[in-house]
């Protein structure tokens, strides 16, 4: 799982740049939280583009992540790039005044769409295109909210587990601090991915190599030194979430469909 | 012998534009006096086409831009990679041959991969045959990308005398534990086999760029009839080499080393024929 710092680094960038060449853009937007992913999407992306060509949004939710905020801040300082924070409290609590619930994955889910509205209308403003930030272990798991901060226009961390992004954040200077925060969604005070999850990122992303990359059946992998349990659960959250990772079936009542067999390539003709 | 290296991104079902491209090449290395100018796989149309196959299909009998590559090998030779209409609706993945205002072989692919992330039989037809053929400098047999992985192939171009095997290559890169994609090392080792135990020079010219997330690694290279790999162009960026070669080297190759002079074709044909017969249902 150890991954050459310089080699993904150019691979990432060149993928941003090519990319956003095809499409017409040559600026990018990132939604910055202060977390790892972000801030290394942000490194990544002024390395691919300068940067006077990246812009940064910060959307907390109220007071309750001030540090994540001057995080984020200071990645966009150090960077040099565009920044600007836009509380999303009023937008999301005229909502829940209106339709209240104490669930808090629904005030999650809620929060992160409204960040995905903001990023999609500033990257139209901006003729920015979105950069996501999903990494590979939350793609699998499914720890992400559809049409939230799974939405993006292209997404350069994405066939990286969160360790390995670990590494890449060291390799391109991301600040100390950032890289060794605990990773947490915000979705609430107090809450971090781990918890919720119920698995540390170390063992969650050793337990995905075997089973996604290396294919390895869910027995060996349980018999190389796994908890049954923890394989288990991990199998399950593959499989329960894999309508995010997909388009809507559509039913095929007609001879030609799409997403079943009308299929062009993402970079037709560009 | 000079030949010319285009490592080339081509652009994704443009046939036009590609066309230019090739031009732009052919123009330098004629300049820089190449013999023969290589492109990679599906170098006129880009890879990842999927329904876009149809559309970028061409007969190389009656195709405006084919006319005028054929005048342009009166000067240089050149192969480059194209979607071939055979025949009404059949659809190849094809490799040409242009020298003195001709096409002297099309190679169709035989191979089409077909598992996780490449879906070539679902859009083309396969090829039948890999057979060398005649040039102005030595007898030569082309594959095309995953067909060079099938060692059989590579020996039916050895058996049928091939002094000077091309790849074109369109290999996308996997894994990033090095300063290069891992996947590179692996068409590094069977151009270096292939060529040592065939005592032929082996040319392989991959493609860059990205396709729907795809990276293409580069990386082409050429062999010498020892096994040695005496030139290589960039991993992963875009590139345009030159290289001489001495084809006086098979020669002295094949002295040393009688590999084909040993080889047993007929003995193979007839083992593999009970082999098949053996394995009947």
């Amino acid at each position: 799982m150890k991954i050459n710092g310089p080699f993904v680094e150019k691979v990432l960038t060149s993928f941003i740049r090519e990319e956003l060449s095809k499409f017409n853009y040559k600026k990018a937007i990132v939604g910055l939280s202060g977390g790892l992913d972000s801030s290394v999407c942000a490194f990544l992306a002024i390395k691919a583009l300068s940067p006077r060509n990246v812009i940064a949004l910060i959307l907390p939710y109220q007071k309750t992540f001030q540090q994540d905020v001057k995080d984020a801040q200071s990645v966009a300082k150090h960077l040099k790039i565009q920044w600007r924070i836009i509380d999303i409290s009023p937008m999301v609590d005229a909502y829940f005044s209106k339709y209240p619930t104490e669930n808090k994955i629904s005030k999650g889910n809620k929060m992160a769409r409204e960040r995905m509205s903001i990023l999609y209308d500033f990257s139209s403003r901006e003729k920015a295109m979105v950069l996501g930030t999903s990494n590979k272990t939350e793609l699998l798991l499914g720890y992400g909210t559809m049409h939230g901060d799974m939405a993006c226009g292209i997404n350069p961390l994405g066939d990286l587990y969160k360790t390995q992004i670990r590494q890449l954040g060291q390799h391109l200077g991301v600040p100390e601090k950032i890289l060794k925060k605990t990773p947490s969604a915000g979705l609430w005070t107090g809450q971090t991915d781990e918890g919720e999850l119920g698995l540390t990122y170390d063992e969650a992303d050793k337990i995905l190599f075997k089973l996604v990359d290396q294919m390895i059946p869910k027995k060996e992998v349980i018999g190389s030194g796994f908890k049954k349990e923890t394989v288990e659960k991990i199998i399950n959250l593959i499989k329960k979430s894999e309508f995010k990772r997909k388009m809507p079936p559509i039913p095929k009542i007609s001879a030609r469909t799409v997403g079943h067999d009308f299929l062009y390539p993402y970079d037709w003709d560009k | 012998m000079k030949i010319g290296i285009a490592q080339i991104s081509p652009y994704l079902g443009n046939l036009k534009r590609n066309f230019e491209l090739h031009l732009d090449y052919i123009e330098k290395s004629r300049k820089k006096k190449a013999d023969l100018l290589i492109f990679p796989e599906l170098s006129l149309t880009g890879y990842m086409l999927k329904d876009l196959v149809e559309e970028v299909a061409l007969n190389p009998k009656n195709n405006p831009y084919f006319k005028k590559l054929k005048v342009l090998s009166r000067e240089i030779s050149f192969i480059l990679g194209f979607v071939e209409e055979k025949e009404k609706g059949l659809f190849y993945n094809s490799a040409a041959f242009f020298s003195g205002g001709k096409i002297l072989h099309i190679h169709r692919k035989v191979f089409l991969p077909t598992s996780g992330m490449f879906e070539e039989g679902k859009f083309f037809a396969q090829g039948k045959n890999l057979k060398t053929f005649d040039t102005p400098f030595s007898k030569i047999g082309m594959m095309i990308c995953r067909e060079f992985l099938h060692y059989g192939a590579s020996y039916l171009l050895f058996a049928g005398g091939a002094e000077v095997m091309i790849i074109l290559s369109a290999a996308p890169g996997r894994g990033v534990s090095e300063e290069r994609f891992e996947t590179s090392r692996m068409w590094e080792l069977m151009g270096e086999t292939i060529s040592r135990f065939s005592t032929a020079f082996l040319i392989y010219c991959n493609r860059v760029g990205f396709e729907d997330g795809v990276v293409f690694a580069g990386g082409s290279f050429i062999c010498d009839p020892w096994g040695k790999l005496v030139t290589q162009a960039a991993y992963f960026d875009k590139d345009f080499i030159f290289q001489d070669i001495d084809l006086n080297d098979i020669r002295r190759a094949r002295k040393r080393w009688t590999y084909k002079r040993d080889d047993k074709p007929e003995i193979i044909l007839e083992a593999l024929k009970r082999i098949i017969r053996e394995h009947e249902d």
